[in-house]
Formats: C-alpha cells, structure tokens, sequence
C-alpha cells in the first residue's frame, strides 16, 4: 500500500503552497523522477513522504497520520513495550550492555545506544512482539504468504502498511513496526528520549546475558549463511571465470 | 534463418574465446580457453560450408561427422566436470568425470564408431542429411543427442540449486541462461518425436542450446570481472 496521490498533493499544498514540485525535490532530496513516477502511478511512497516532511520541518509521524490508512497513528501515542524497545538496541550494544554490567572499568566511556534502526531491528522486533501464533494471525490478516513474511524478516526491512498490520495483530502500538524499519526515528515516533536504554537498564542481568546470548546465535547463524553464500559464488568464479 | 542463427552463434563463441585469450596468455583458468575454442570449433563443423571444406580434405565420406562427435563429447565431458566442480555438486561430477560417466562416454563412442562404419557414408553431407534413411543413421544421430543429454542431466539438479539461492544478480542470471541451455539438450532427446514438417525446430534448438551455454558460461566469466572492479572501486 502506498498514499494515493490526490491526497499527498492536498496534503503537499497544505504544507508547502507555493513551491513547485522540482524545489521540494531540491529540498527533500527524493528524486524528481522517482516522486514524479510515483504520483503519475496514483501511490505515493510512505518514505517520499517522510523525506519531505523531514525537509519542512514537520514531524513525519504526524504528516503519515493524516493519511486515511494511517489512521491508526492518530490520538494519544501508545507506550512501547520493554520488550519492543529492547528489541530496537543493536546486538553489539547488548553486548557492551553485557561487558558494561559485568562490572564497572575505567577508561571505558559509557554505553551511548546506536540510533534505530540496527541490522536485524525488523526480526527483533517481531519477535518482541509475537506470542507465537502472530505471523499466522498477520497472514489471515493481510492474505500475505507466511514465507513473503520471512523473507521480509530475513532482508530486514517491512513495508509500512505490513508493519502496521503486524503491530495491529500483536496489540501493541502502531509505532514499533515502522521505527524498528527505520521509516521513522523513535523519537520522531514519539518515543521518550532514553527510553530504550532505560528498558535495558530495567533488564535483569541474567534476561541481558540471555537475550544477547539468543541475538549473538543469530548473528552467528547469518554471517556463517553468507560466508558459505560468498564460498558457493567463489567456487564458480575459480572454476569457470 | 538457421544459418544466420549458426554464424551468429559462432560469431559469439570465437569472441568469446578471443575474449579468454589474455587470461589463458597468464596463465589463468585455461581450460576455459580450451572450452570455448572447442564449442568454437564444434559449431564451425555443423556449418555447410566449413564441413564440406573440412571433409573434402578427410576424403568426403562424411568422416568430419564422426569427427564432430568426438569432438562434442569431449566437449560435454570437459564443461560437465567443470560445472559440477563449479556448482559445488561431487554427485555430478562424479556422474561425469568418474568410472559410470567414462563408461558410458567410451561405450557412447565405440558405438558411434560402431554405427558409422556400418553405414555407407559416401558423399559428404552436412549432418548427414542427405543420407539413405535407416535405423543404422538413426541411432548414430541418437547416440549423438544421447552424451550431451545425459550430461545435462548429471548437471542441472546442482546448478537448480545455485539459481535459487541468493547470490549476485549477474551470476544468478548466466547460470539460469546455461540452465537453459542445457534444459534444451534434453529437450533435444526427443527429436524423432518431431514431425517431419517441422524439422526446421531441430537446428533452432541445438543452436540455441550452444548460443545459452556458452552466453552461460561468458556471463559468468563478466559477472566475476563486474564483481572484481566494483570491489576495487570500493577498496
């Protein structure tokens, strides 16, 4: 899904009048030919959207909210979970979240948290928020196939209205998803400022070691599928470039 | 038509041999360099004006045929060890390059020999089309189909495989095309199913099986030297 045209132009006329289509381009730095594309096709790309809000000095969140299909968005923000929050710090972090309990140490500068989103935000999240049976409820949902659902995961990236689809199927609010894709910053998202570092601090040492322990295995299984990938390309090369 | 489509083809194949010319001057991969000069060579065969040149010389009893099978089979027998190697596939090479696949290349040749000198061959003629009919002729053009056919197949599970899998984009697509062209030499077994009327489909499709292989085995050859210089540019 994408934002019909008709209304992204009533929309970029309510927040820009009197500039013409090449200078919001210049500003926003969406392509000329891409926006014009897409507004020719009648859909509008939410991160054309976000671009140019960006560039007005307009809070992305809120021009999305204005959008029928992002309806959701609307109204008093809903919390994030310590779970989702937590799912939104990067592994590495985890892991100096790790070395940095274990026991204070000179000379180490304190924790600073990276921004969202980080290499596998959109699987973490997903698992931050499902009880089990959420990619079957997603699927019924959206008639989407449970292994398009994976491949998304796998290629760490979401499409919006699947990201508001999903936090729709797990009851929690609509932000997450498109936070944990990197279409929004959290605080653009609302999100309170140190929220996620506070949610780790909440953490538990043993719920940190487990959980790093769990996204490290990850890692390890994703960086070992692409080593054996760039073995098989290379065998190919040898033998037959 | 066809023999536009077999210059062409072999236009492709001496290019892309020319193109293998530096690299076997280095050193590198020559057996590359030897693959594409002989399907270079094998395709000259097949064309009406070298082959009856060629024959001409061998004493025009069609001599240059058998020749041209021989030379095919070393062919499918030198890119079917490479490919197997190349897809990460011990079954297939194996299949191809061990005790089962040279004992059924020796017997394929014996009995291409076999079938040959029982015919009378007199007076060359391109593909032996202008020969008397007879069951002789037709299980030598069998056996001639049969090699590569049985090639293809110890190849194509192994390199089904690699198309599928996440790779770069270049690579994944001249392996499809040398899919494909393989895909169509088993396609090829079934010539004497083909009506007469449309007999025309044979020559399209052993040279579109030679064009989508060798295109194959060049768009890998241009997916590792793409993949080479964008690393450099990056590094």
């Amino acid at each position: 899904m994408s934002l019909p045209s008709k209304a992204f132009q009533r929309w970029l006329h309510g927040i820009a009048p009197n500039t013409s289509t090449a200078d919001v381009c210049r500003f926003s730095g969406v392509k000329r030919t891409t926006l014009a594309q897409q507004l020719v096709r009648g859909k509008v790309a939410e991160s054309s959207l976000v671009s140019i809000s960006r560039a007005f000095d307009m809070n992305p969140f809120d021009a999305l909210a204005q959008f029928e299909a992002y309806a959701a968005l609307r109204g008093t923000p809903v919390l994030p979970t310590d779970a989702e929050l937590v799912s939104q710090v990067s592994t590495m972090d985890l892991l100096r979240a790790v070395v940095e309990r274990s026991g204070p140490r000179d000379g180490i500068p304190p924790l600073v948290l990276e921004e969202t989103p980080h290499p596998s935000s959109v699987r973490n999240w997903v698992d931050a928020i499902d009880d089990g049976e959420l990619r079957h409820r997603v699927s019924a949902a959206t008639g989407i196939a449970p292994q398009n659902f994976s491949a998304h995961l796998t290629a760490n990236r979401l499409p919006p209205e699947l990201a508001l689809a999903t936090s729709r199927a797990a009851g929690v609010g609509p932000a997450g998803g498109l936070v944990a894709s990197g279409l929004v910053t959290e605080a653009e998202a609302g999100w309170p400022p140190g929220a996620r570092r506070d949610a780790l601090d909440r953490m538990t040492e043993g719920e940190l070691a487990l959980l790093s322990g769990e996204r490290l295995q990850a890692l390890g299984k994703a960086l070992r599928r692409h080593e054996h990938e760039l073995d098989h390309t290379n065998r190919i090369w040898e033998n037959l470039g | 038509m066809t023999t536009v489509l077999a210059w062409a083809t072999l236009f492709i194949c001496l290019t892309l041999t020319a193109i293998r010319i530096p690299s076997a001057v280095r050193g590198e991969n020559r057996m590359m360099f030897v693959l594409f000069a002989l399907i270079s060579l094998d395709i000259l065969l097949s064309i009406e004006g070298p082959y009856l040149l060629i024959d001409a010389w061998l004493g025009n009893f069609n001599l240059c045929n058998l020749l041209l099978r021989f030379m095919l089979y070393g062919t499918f027998l030198l890119m079917g060890i490479k490919v197997a190697r190349a897809f990460g596939s011990p079954g297939g090479e194996r299949a191809i390059g061990g005790p089962i696949g040279l004992a059924v290349l020796g017997a394929t040749a014996v009995l291409t020999a076999f079938f040959f000198f029982s015919m009378d061959t007199s007076g060359s003629t391109v593909g032996l089309n202008d020969l008397d009919p007879g069951p002789a002729l037709d299980i030598y053009a069998a056996l001639g189909r049969f090699y590569p056919g049985y090639v293809a197949v110890c190849l194509i599970p192994g390199m089904w495989r690699s198309v599928r899998n996440p790779g770069p984009v270049l690579l994944r697509a001249a392996s499809a095309t040398l899919l494909l062209g393989l895909g169509l030499l088993i396609v090829s077994q079934v010539f004497p199913l083909i009506p007469l009327s449309n007999t025309w489909l044979r020559p399209l499709i052993n040279y579109s099986a030679a064009l989508a292989a060798a295109l194959g085995l060049g768009g890998i050859w241009l997916s590792k030297t793409v993949a080479r210089r964008t690393s450099r540019a990056v590094t």
